[in-house]
Formats: C-alpha cells, structure tokens, sequence
C-alpha cells in the first residue's frame, strides 16, 4: 500500500466544504439578526468528515475519481446548510438520552456513509466478486420488498437500527443497489446473445424473449411490489434504471422504444383504473384548479420558486410562513430543492443540478473507462440511478413531471437515502481504482 | 461497444438536465412575477393575515365589522349576521365575498381613493393605511327586516327609488361569518357544515336567487305595454270576462285563470285587471305588446344580463333575470305565443332576482327612472374607536338613474298599483301591504302581490313589490321586493312583510 496524492480532490473540496461554515454564519445572522457566528459544531463536523475521508484515500493508495467526492462534498454542503436553517423539529432523533436535531441527525447520516463508502472504495479491490452471487442478491432483494409488502410498517426491514434514529428506512433505496448489481450481472453475461439475435416483424426488432425472461421476471416482481406499495416515485426510478442499462447493454434504441410504449401503455391505463393516479395526474396538469386542496403541495412549491427570482431571496431570508408552519410541504424532504432555489435562487438551484451533473458525468466516464463489461454496467446503473433520481424529483418539484415523492440524493434529509448513495459513489471509487490501476500498472500476475 | 452506447447515454442525459433546467428558469425567471401578485400566493396572505383591515360602519355609524391585530395576527369580527350577505366575509381560508372582496385594497389601504396620494404613496412606498366603510344600510331596518322573514328563505330588498341607495339586503338563511374568517386551522369545519346545510344559507339569495315571479311581473307587462303604446289604461279586451272562466285558448293550449274567488269575472280595465291579477287580461295585453317589444322592454329595465349594485368599478354582482329560456346568458327568443302570454302574468320560462324586482319597483316609483343601486355611502380615514372617522375620503351619492319608461306611462302603473293596495278589489290580495296598517297615516302604499306557481306538489314562492309614500303629493322613499321561498300566497306572506318594511322605514327616517 503506497500513498497516492489526490491534489485534485484536495483543492475542489477545500472551497466546496468552506460552504457550510460560510453558510451556517450567514443563517444564524439573518435568522437571528446578531453579528455573531452562532453554532458551528455541525458545520466543522462536516468539513472534518470529508478531509478525513479524503486522507483516509490517500493513506490507502487509492486511485478512484478525484471528482466524486467533492462534487458530493458540495451537494451535502447545500443540503446541511439548508437542513440546518429550517425548523430542528422536523425531524431528529432522540435516542441514548441523546436529541439530536434533523441537521444533527442528517450528519450522523453522513459519518455512517462515508464509512461505508470508504469501506467500498478500499476493501472491494476487485468488484467482479459481485457478478457471481448475482440471483443471490436478486434474491435479497426479492425477499426485502416481500418483506416490505408483508409486514409493512411494523418489521420495516431497518426498525433495527431504531437505536440509532426513529428512521422509517425505505427498502427501495437499498433495492436499486441490489437490482443494478443483478441487472449489470445478467445483461454483463447475455449482452451478446441479446444484441446478435434477430427477430424482425417489419421495422421492429423484437427481443429473444427466453434470454429476457429471468430479467422480466424480477423486474416486473419488483414494479409490481413497488406500484402495490404506492410508492410511485420508485417504480419510475426502477423503470428508469432498467431501460438505461439495456440500452448501454444492447446499443438497441428500439428496446428503449418498446419499454417506453410499454410505459405509457401502462401508465394509461393506471390512469383508468386507479383513482389516485388520476387525481396525481389532474393536479399535476392544472395545480390552481384548487389551489388550497388538492394542488396545495405543487401550488406552495411554485410561488416558492416564483419567490426565489435569479438570485434567492437570501439565506435565512426566504420561506414564507403561515399560521406558524412553513408552507412548503416536505420541505426537508421531497421539496428540498424548492426551498433552495427559494433562498439560494435560481443561481443556487443551477448550481445542485450542476453539482449532481459532474456526479453523473464522471460516473459515465467511469463507465467508458471500465475494464469488463460487468463493471461498466454496474457503473452506469448507479449513475443512472443517482442521475434519474435527481432529474425525477427536481422535475416533479418544478411540475414538469408529476410528482413523486423521492429524495434528491445527498441534500435530502433521509438516513437510508444518504446511506444508500454513499454506498453507489463507494461503488463508482471502486471501479475507477481497478481502471486507473490497471492502465498505469498491469496487475502482476 | 459499451463505452460507444455510454456515450450517447450522456448526449440523452445532458438532454434531459438541459430540459430540467428550462423548467427551473420558467418559474424563477419567466413567471415569477405573474406569480408574486396572484391572490392565492403564500406570501400575499401571510403579509394580508397581519394586515389591519378598516371597519365597516351601518348608516347610522354603527359597527358592522372590525379588525383587530393580536400577535402580528388580523383577526375580524363581525357583529350582525343579517348583514352577512351583504358584507361577506374575508377569511384566510377562504378568501373574500360581498363588500369585503369589492373593497379589499380600500379596506387593506392598498389603494388610495385619491389618485395623487395614490401616487405619493407608491413613490414613498409608504405602509398602507387602513380606510373605514359606510354602508348605505341603517342596521336597524335591516335587523327588522330579517326578523319580518324570521325562519323563512326568502330576501327582502329596499331601495331609496331617487337615490338608489341600498336601505335593507336580507337573505334568510343567513349564517355567522366569525368562524369562516377566523383560525384557517378550525375555518374549514363550519364551511363544510354550510356548505352541506340543504338550506343553502351561503347562497345570497338577494342577489343570487333565480325565482319564478309570478303576478308580479304584472307590473313589468303594463309598465312595457303602456310605453310602448299597445295599451291605454282604459284598454279592455271584449273577450275577457267570459275567458275567465271558459280560459284564453292561444295556439291551441288554454290559459286558465287563477281561482278568484266568490269574485264575478267583468270586463276590467288596467286597474282592475292589476288588482285582481287577472291572468286573462294580462296575457291579451303581452300578446297585444308583442315579443319583440317585450324582450326590448325588459332589456331597458335590466333584465336578460348581470346586474351591480354599485359603486362602479367596486360593484357586487346580481345574477340576471330572464323572461324567456336564457342562450349564452341572455334571454333567447319567445317559443310562440303561449310563452309569451304566460310571461306577461310572471310564468312561462321567467325567473328573477329579488334585487331586479325591487329595482322594477323603484322604476315606477321614480316615474320611469330606475336608479343605480349602491350600498357603500362613503370612504373614510380609519377609526380607532367604535365610532367613524371625521375624515371622509372619498363619498359616493347617487348617480342618477336610467329612463326606462316614460314619465306617463310610469305614473298610470302608479295609481292601478295604488289601487291593488287601497281599492276595493285588490285589497284582498294587497291590502296588507299598507303602511297604515303599521303605524302610519299620513302615506299610502302602491304595490303588488306575486304567487309564483311552481308546478307539481311544490308550495308557491310569496312574492311583494311596491313602495311608499305612493300618493301624488310626495315622491317614494322606499321601494321594496319581498320573496318568501314556499310562502304560500303573495297576499299572506310577503305583503305584510313589506308593509311592515315600509312602515318601519318611514318611522325611522320621520325620527331622525
């Protein structure tokens, strides 16, 4: 083990991190009106976690991407300071004699991700171990959804770690892990079966059915759980992610084609038979039908963004309150991205999207760069999901989709979201290293 | 291979970030100033929650409603809830309806009613100052008004006929506005419960009730009939007296009269015919006037479109009334004949708003000129105390009317509607519709009854339009329409109401 200087990961973390002091100074000023620096426990908290992580990679030699972690620096940095300037009470944890408020809990999230993801990073030198238990983790993941379905809230998978946070854990987001490394597993192994037969009724290519079919199977198991679980926003995600990965696979444009009809199809005809999905779809379409009932959430979120203008109206500064409650819904949540382009603005808002573009672009390099298929399949299917999901719900945030209710990665309070995608960029270390090894360096035999 | 379709994976990606972005810009840049000033915006409320709005004074300087500030909170109270309908309410939850909403910025002081302090005050982005309301309205009357319809649906109108202001504008059931406009957390409850109530007591029935007119629009056919010239006050029709009992056939279907009674059909002229509302007679001077003159007519007095009760640009609206089946808002064509002999008695296709028939009232009581109702007398410089301002800001006074008859014409439906109170025929029908019986002896009333049949089991709607003094020595102070939902006869249920209502008025204004 050599150390490997990352002066790049150095330099772009330094002023990204310098955010969240400088931002926690400036709400404690505006909110509180004094000149004074207020608390910056959590804001030091945060700067120490990322210098230590990037230390830790140095010490280990590691030679991953020198980008991911300062762009995920930056979108935690926007995320905690905004987590920070809204009520503690939204969310917390009081545990061990210990309350923790919602910017305190999102921090002990990140100490947990960051050590999951450097054990990633570090310890799966070689990632190709995943590929071979791959129906083992389609099966894991099976049983995690059936889990959910069965016992719902009460045996909510991670009630376990109740210890540590009154934290209702989704088991979608550790699912998608577990259904990327099972799809880049399976497409990794039949990709070429998949591309080379040919089977054509006029212009359309359709697919060898018998090579689809394990993959069918426990795909439509999961949407079909994850629809049955009115978690909507996943099922879109999922979908997202397969489609991404078959085309990377195949090259096919017209299996995207077929999954899309097929998606409209059935989006149809949800539309038809289900009475929530048509009012999700009527109010997504006209918001000011009813301004104050059923399209109160996306009507709040708009004058939100109306507020913010170019520039924001300032941290600390913005987010209009009525009757003593904030009248962003889910403000810490689904609707984290309103609140910051209400007080960051439009800049501020182009600046997380921008922050979650370098995440994607990088990890699309990854992916062009990676040395076996299985690794460039499985980057791409965590790219993709990180991508897909920051695009879904800022898009859903900004009405140009109906919304659904999933996390912005990193800047959405959640431990499962947070944990979930520190394990993806652990991943993406991973594969990196083993390609930036291997170019440098063929491995000694 | 892969790293080819990795490629143009970021081509659709950077696509779809570019696609996000667009939408970002379009609320933050493109629309956000459309969305800063839109009523149901977050921000717009909360700064009206803190506002003061100004008090709402009776005529006679009693207070209507107020605001208080408690902890950066406006909270109003409204003190009378016979005026409900007039004033409204302004509620956090739900907006604002009646006076509170046509007043808003001037109750706000957002707005000032002096366009040149207007002007300073935007420049010197001055804090807005709250202004106080007069309504045209005595609560008194009021008050005696709603308590003459007691338990009943039903509106009572009046109108000064020279002036046009408002005197009284019930609707029953009525209900209390404090708990719609207070908490919006608690407000949501107390609506559902009204808004489920069979009763309908959110509908300003006033301004928003559809009736079936019946006799009433008597005065409207004769009014219409003597101006055009279709008719003398002498008119009669040979024909008459013996359709009265054997019924007027017009396109094969028979018109019947109305049960008279031991009375024996004659050959009457107008005012006979008004004070024994003959149907007969009626529906020949209809056929005599003609469609197209009756639709023209009604159009004059207001009819076939919305109406305000002013003042302008701060109007509430009234709903239209219609004589015939209305198209796109405005009366459409007479099917025939027999439609247009049933209108000229009040039935067919007819239906019309209490504010429209007091306003019919007022037109023959100020001879031919109907007057443009309003029922906010002044503007003022808001009040710390229980009493109004000195400082009056703006006023607002009558705006003369509009003719809608002739002066003539108005005055011969005058007198026939003086006789269906006082003459020896009408006063069976009418007659409790005089002021003298109440308390008053040095004026008369004029006046009509309505008993709007409504088909099948369903009890008549009571109708009563008229005025006083009705004599030729004074002009009308006061025009009335009365409209009690179910009420039976017009004779026994809206005329005393009116009566009462007039009489009540002529002491009120006599003491001050």
């Amino acid at each position: 083990m050599r150390i490997a200087w990352r002066g790049v990961e150095l330099r772009l973390l330094l002023p990204t991190l310098l955010l969240v002091p400088l931002g926690f100074i400036v709400t404690h000023v505006a909110l509180s009106g004094a000149f004074e620096p207020g608390p910056l426990e959590l804001a030091l908290g945060y700067v120490a976690l990322f210098v230590g992580a990037h230390l830790v990679l140095v010490a280990f030699g590691h030679r991953g991407d020198q980008l991911l972690l300062p762009a995920v620096g930056a979108m935690g940095a926007v995320g905690l300071v905004m987590l920070n300037r809204l009520p503690q009470d939204l969310a917390g944890t009081s545990a061990f004699d210990v309350e923790l408020g919602m910017a305190a809990t999102q921090l002990l999230w990140f100490g947990v991700g960051i050590v999951a993801m450097l054990a990633i990073a570090i310890g799966l030198r070689d990632h190709g171990i995943l590929r071979h238990y791959k129906y083992s983790w389609a099966a894991i993941g099976i049983l995690l959804l059936a889990a959910t379905l069965l016992f719902g809230y009460e045996v909510n998978g991670a009630r376990l770690w109740i210890d540590l946070g009154p934290v209702s854990v989704q088991p979608g987001e550790f699912l998608k892990i577990v259904l990327v490394v099972f799809l880049a597993g399976y497409l990794a192994e039949t990709r070429t079966l998949l591309t080379s037969a040919r089977l054509r009724i006029g212009f359309l290519s359709i697919p060898p059915l018998p090579y689809f079919l394990p993959m069918l199977v426990l795909f439509g198991a999961v949407m079909l759980i994850a629809v049955r679980l009115n978690d909507l926003g996943t099922a879109l995600l999922f979908f997202g992610i397969f489609l991404t990965m078959l085309f990377v696979a195949t090259g096919r444009r017209s299996y995207v084609l077929i999954g899309l009809l097929l998606f409209v199809a059935g989006s149809f005809v949800a539309y038809q038979l289900f009475a929530h999905v048509q009012a999700r779809v009527d109010v997504w379409l006209d918001p000011f039908a009813d301004p104050l009932g059923a399209g109160f959430q996306p009507v709040r979120a708009i004058y939100a963004f109306g507020r913010g203008g170019i520039f924001g109206e300032g941290l600390g500064q913005g987010l209009v309150t009525l009757g003593g409650s904030l009248t962003i819904p889910f403000v810490h949540t689904d609707f984290i991205f309103t609140a910051v382009a209400e007080e960051l603005g439009l800049l501020g808002a182009f600046a997380v999207l921008g922050f979650a573009a370098v995440l994607v672009f990088r990890g699309l390099r990854i992916a062009a760069l990676a040395r076996d298929d299985f690794g460039a399949l499985l980057v791409v299917g965590l790219t993709a999901s990180l991508g897909l999901q920051t695009l879904i719900i800022v898009g859903g945030n900004t009405k140009l989709i109906p919304l659904t209710g999933i996390t912005l990665p990193f800047v959405s309070y959640g431990g499962s979201s947070v944990l979930a995608s520190f394990v993806m960029v652990g991943l993406l270390l991973a594969v990196s290293h083993r390609s930036a090894i291997g170019t440098d360096a063929e491995p000694q035999p | 291979m892969i790293a080819t379709n990795v490629r143009r994976l970021g081509l659709y990606l950077i696509l779809s970030f570019a696609v996000v972005s667009g939408s970002i810009v379009w609320w933050q840049v493109v629309q956000a100033q459309a969305l800063a000033t839109r009523g149901d915006n977050p921000e717009v409320i909360a700064a009206r929650r803190s506002l003061l709005r100004g008090t709402i004074f009776d005529a006679s300087g009693q207070v209507l409603a107020r605001s208080q500030v408690v902890e950066g909170l406006s909270t109003r109270t409204y003190a009378d809830p016979a005026f409900t309908h007039v004033i409204g309410y302004s509620s956090f939850r739900f907006g604002s309806t009646g006076v509170e909403r046509a007043f808003e910025d001037l109750l706000v002081g957002q707005s000032d009613p002096n366009p040149i302090r207007q002007l300073v005050n935007d420049v010197l982005d001055r804090q807005p100052q709250p202004r106080d309301l007069t309504l045209t309205i005595d609560r008194r009357l009021q008050d005696f008004a709603a308590a003459q319809l007691g338990s009943n649906r039903g509106a009572v109108v009046a109108i000064d006929p020279t002036s046009g202001a408002v005197l009284a504008l019930v609707s029953t059931p009525t209900f209390d506005a404090n708990p719609i406009s207070g908490d919006p957390d608690v407000a949501q409850e107390p609506m559902d419960a009204l808004r489920e109530d069979s009763a309908q007591p959110l509908l300003s029935r006033a301004r928003q009730g559809q009736y079936v007119p019946g006799s009433i629009l008597k005065v409207f056919t004769a009014a219409a009939a003597l101006d055009a010239g279709a008719i003398t006050p002498e008119t009669t029709f040979p024909d008459q007296p013996r359709q009265e009992t054997e019924g007027f056939v017009v396109d094969g279907f028979t018109i019947r009269e109305h049960d008279l009674g031991g009375l024996q059909p004659d050959l009457w002229a107008l005012s006979e015919g008004l004070q024994v509302s003959s149907n007969i007679y009626f529906a020949h001077v209809g056929l005599d006037l003609g469609a197209d003159a009756f639709l023209a007519a009604a159009r004059r007095l207001g009819m076939c479109a919305s109406l305000e009760i002013g003042p302008p640009d701060r109007a509430l609206s009234v709903t239209p009334s219609y004589v015939t089946q209305p198209v796109e808002g405005d009366c459409g064509p007479f099917s025939g004949d027999v439609e247009l002999a049933s209108a000229s008695f009040g039935q067919g296709s007819t239906l019309v708003t209490p504010v429209q028939m007091a306003l019919l009232a007022a037109a023959i009581a100020g001879d031919g000129v109907m007057p443009h109702p309003y029922l906010v007398s002044d503007v003022r410089a808001h009040s710390e105390t229980d009493a109004p301002a000195d400082e009056v800001l703006q006023r607002f006074s009558s705006r003369g009317g509009t003719r809608v008859i002739s002066t003539e014409a108005a005055r011969q439906v005058r007198s026939a509607m003086v006789d269906a109170v006082n003459g020896e025929l009408g006063r069976p029908y009418a007659g409790q519709g005089d002021v003298t019986l109440y308390g008053i002896s040095n004026a008369r009333s004029a006046g009509k009854t309505g008993t709007a049949q409504l088909g099948g089991e369903q009890a008549p709607h009571s109708w009563f339009i008229g005025f006083a003094p009705a004599g030729e020595e004074a002009s009308a102070a006061i025009a009335v329409a009365v409209l009690v939902e179910s009420g039976g006869s017009g004779s026994t249920n809206a005329a005393p109401i009116a009566g009462q209502v007039m009489a009540e008025y002529l002491r009120l204004a006599a003491g001050e």
